[in-house]
């Protein structure tokens, strides 16, 4: 395990959490930060792409066995899936090498906040992960229709929690654009 | 939508240098591997240049690099299609597809440009789709539509997207698509031309019978402006006739109550003069009458007088004749002669005094004459009548 001197010892255990799922993951030390934004990203999207893929398969099952109710309970959840990977793919970057050159420097509450935002939107974005999985599960174990909807509704919960983190970051890292005045 | 590159081809001195946006996506394929897929990058040196020249000179360069690029934006793709209902209507339109390349799918563009053009656009992509669309999504789905309602129906776009998705997935996802969203446009049915004409005829009918009400409606209140406007007319000139007869009136009121006033005054002015007239008449009548009576009472007076001072005379004419009588009978002179000489003379003496009264009436006749209008006697010199009260 690399050092990381800039990161505080407040929010090591969000990194050390962070670590479980992103091993290159290293808080948002010198040099790496740009890097460490990206692992972020790529990592809630590739989450939602396995969620998406979990709902999906129960939309087309649902669909060929007529059960429209789950059907487009599965599709809601798609929909809100492809809108935050939309937006993490669109996201404000601000990890370039000009990380501080936007005007002023990031104080250390900044990577605080920063780094427990990662946490919780992989947490979250975990989390709807396993819900999925669990949805399609219960759908293959002929479980009521009504807990295969419930299941799938707290995906989506998640995956709304994820995008309501993830935009919370985005606004800390624009706010690292502009000098304080 | 993407596009394969030879960057073997690619031979200029200068190195070439791309700048990949956050839409955009590239794909390097390094002697038929796959390798890494950058964006939001300043890709330099991607190809050309005097260095990579004498890298290939020298054999240490790769043998083939391609590059792979794409849009990674949402991209809307049109597929035109005409089916039929069951019901036999024709139905034509669009089927509009979302869809998405991802970055980690961007190197599946590669089974798309195994034996075609290393171009993608939508055109291309839509003509793919298109067989499998229409047999797969478009024609099932317009077999359960039952009618236009039914076509219009947000349950029937609901159907018709996850039928896309469920029935096209395969396909997309062999492509390196991922479908964000599907609807059908479909352009206006026979039938629903018809209900629109019947529509438009219905309201150019309402249109023109809400015209006509409303032009007659215009009209009854034009007549109604116009008819008021001439009574108001009428009212005014009439107004105007009656305030000049009625100040014509007035003035004639007006002079009418002046002479009315002046002959009230002149009336009460003659009527004083003639009350005073009357008071003065009434009072000379009354100084008159107080005259006369006291002139009668007089008149009574003397005449009783008279009348007594006879009736005394009378009485000792006839004592003294009664007594001459006595004398002469008791001295035998009682004779025929004397008696007739009596006789005479009493006669004589009621000659005498008989015509005593006449005379002092007659002498007092002329001052009297009658009353003009009541015949009734009246004294020269008195203003008016006592009687009758007229002036004389």
């Amino acid at each position: 395990m690399s050092q990381m001197p800039a990161v505080p010892i407040e929010v090591l255990p969000y990194v050390r959490g962070i670590q479980l799922v992103l091993s290159r993951y290293e808080g948002y030390t010198k040099g790496k930060r740009r890097e460490a934004d990206k692992l972020i990203r790529d990592e809630i999207k590739r989450a939602g792409t396995r969620a998406r893929n979990h709902i999906t398969n129960i939309q087309d099952v649902a669909f060929k066995s007529s059960n429209l109710s789950i059907a487009k309970a599965a599709k809601l959840a798609t929909t809100k899936i492809d809108s935050l990977i939309e937006d993490v793919d669109k996201s404000i970057t601000g990890m370039n090498h000009a990380f501080f050159s936007g005007s002023r420097s990031a104080k250390v509450s900044d990577l605080k906040k920063l780094i427990k935002h990662d946490h919780d939107a992989i947490e979250m974005v975990t989390k709807a992960i396993n819900i999925a999985n669990s949805a399609e599960h219960a759908l293959s174990s002929s479980k009521p229709d009504q807990e295969i909807i419930n299941l799938i509704q707290q995906c989506q919960q998640m995956i709304t929690s994820c995008q309501g983190f993830f935009n919370s970051r985005n606004k800390i890292l624009g706010g690292l654009r502009q000098k304080q005045k | 939508m993407a596009k394969l590159v030879d960057a073997n081809n690619l031979k200029t001195w200068q190195a070439q240098e791309v700048v990949l946006k956050p839409n955009e996506a590239c794909v390097f394929i390094v002697d038929g591997r796959i390798g890494d897929i950058l964006t939001e990058k300043v890709v330099g040196n991607i190809a050309g240049g005097f260095n990579r020249f004498i890298g290939e000179m020298m054999g240490v360069t790769a043998k083939d690099r391609r590059l792979l690029f794409a849009m990674t934006g949402p991209a809307d793709i049109a597929i035109p299609f005409a089916g039929h209902m069951p019901n036999g209507t024709k139905v034509n339109g669009f089927a509009n597809l979302r869809v998405q390349l991802r970055n980690e799918d961007i190197p599946k563009l590669l089974n798309m440009f195994a034996n075609s053009a290393p171009v993608l656009d939508r055109r291309r992509l839509a003509e793919v789709l298109h067989n499998e669309l229409m047999m797969r999504v478009i024609n099932p789905s317009l077999a359960e539509c039952e009618d236009d309602t039914m076509l219009r129906s947000s349950a029937f776009q609901d159907k018709f997207e996850m039928r896309a998705e469920v029935e096209l997935r395969a396909t997309l996802t062999t492509l390196g698509f991922t479908m964000l969203k599907a609807f059908i446009t479909a352009n206006q049915t026979d039938s629903e031309k018809l209900t629109e004409l019947q529509a438009q005829l219905t309201a150019a009918s309402n249109t023109e019978g809400a015209h006509a009400e409303a032009l007659m409606e215009r009209i009854a209140i034009r007549e109604a402006a116009t008819l008021r406007r001439i009574e108001c007319e009428v009212n005014v000139a009439k107004a105007e006739a009656a305030g000049k007869v009625t100040v014509e009136l007035e003035s004639e009121l007006k002079e009418l109550r002046k002479d009315e006033a002046r002959w009230e005054a002149e009336l009460r002015r003659d009527e004083g003069k003639l009350d005073l007239k009357l008071k003065e008449s009434s009072h000379k009548t009354e100084q008159a009458m107080a005259l006369f009576e006291q002139v009668q009472a007089n008149k009574r007076e003397r005449i009783n007088q008279q009348m007594e001072h006879q009736n005394q005379r009378m009485d000792k004419q006839n004592e003294l004749q009664m007594k001459m009588m006595e004398m002469a009978a008791e001295n035998d002179a009682l004779t025929p002669e004397v008696m007739q000489e009596f006789l005479r003379q009493q006669t004589a003496q009621k000659a005498i005094d008989g015509p005593g009264n006449e005379p002092e009436a007659s002498a007092e006749k002329p001052n009297e004459y009658l009353c003009d209008k009541c015949s009734k006697p009246v004294m020269s010199g008195w203003n008016a009548c006592p009687h009758c009260g007229i002036i004389l």
